[in-house]
């Protein structure tokens, strides 16, 4: 077991099972908020895994994560839209989570590319690192803005 | 020992995620159980090595089911709404 099997093991820990448990737990609202940061963590973990078995065709795990997730979560607001307009998040709530699910990314991504042989590896885990930053943006600004533009700022 | 820590966790997150969703009621809340399942099980998957069984695992699980169950949760709720408002007229 090396570092980053064990730095895995630890954001499995730390990161994905308390938002598995908020996931389970709570409003809609919170739900789809966990869920948005939970696939994020997800994506994360199977890149140090990847890394940690040195195999960098497994990253392809994590590229379609950061891909189906934004997706998934758009999902459920186009979907669950009456239950989350009527309860937005408040402005707190939505920085935090911005923050929790977009600060993990370098902290995982700069190792990884660092230790990962340059070439197309790197290419292929910046570009998932921008896919996750931008899908989670992305997603947290969707689920906070009402879709009718009367909120406070757009 | 050490070695079969991620295998472990994987299993302690498909146990937590699975007993969850059976244990909730509201289909509505159930579908991110589900979802947090669905992601358990991807996680089992690669740390299994089986990359090819947790790709499919993911896009089933991230997108593909809680878009049906939701589709069908929003079908019921529309009929029973329709229903209600004919037994009001």
């Amino acid at each position: 077991m090396n570092g980053w099997l064990a730095a895995a093991c630890a954001l499995l820990l730390v990161g994905f099972l308390p938002t598995l448990l908020a996931m389970c737990t709570g409003s809609v609202r919170r739900r789809v908020l966990a869920q948005n940061l939970a696939t994020v963590l997800a994506a994360l973990a199977l890149l140090l895994l990847s890394q940690g078995w040195a195999r960098s065709s497994y990253t392809d795990m994590a590229l379609v994560l950061a891909v189906l997730g934004p997706v998934g979560t758009l999902i459920y607001e186009r979907l669950l839209g009456e239950e989350l307009r009527a309860d937005r998040p408040s402005r707190r709530v939505t920085r935090t989570m911005t923050v929790l699910s977009v600060a993990p990314v370098p902290v995982v991504v700069v190792p990884v590319c660092v230790a990962a042989t340059p070439g197309r590896t790197t290419l292929k885990l910046l570009f998932i690192a921008g896919l996750l930053v931008a899908g989670s943006a992305l997603c947290t600004r969707a689920l906070t803005t009402p879709p009718g533009g009367d909120g406070s700022h757009g | 020992m050490a070695d079969d820590l991620p295998i472990v966790l994987a299993l302690l997150l498909v146990t937590v995620a699975g007993t969850a969703t059976v244990l909730t009621r509201d289909p509505v809340r159930q579908v991110f159980a589900l979802a947090g399942l669905g992601l358990a099980l991807a996680l089992l998957f690669a740390v299994l090595q089986a990359p090819d069984v947790a790709l499919s695992q993911l896009a089933v699980g991230t997108a593909l089911t809680p878009l049906m169950v939701l589709l069908s949760v929003r079908k019921v709720r529309r009929k029973a709404r329709s229903e209600r408002r004919e037994e009001h007229e």
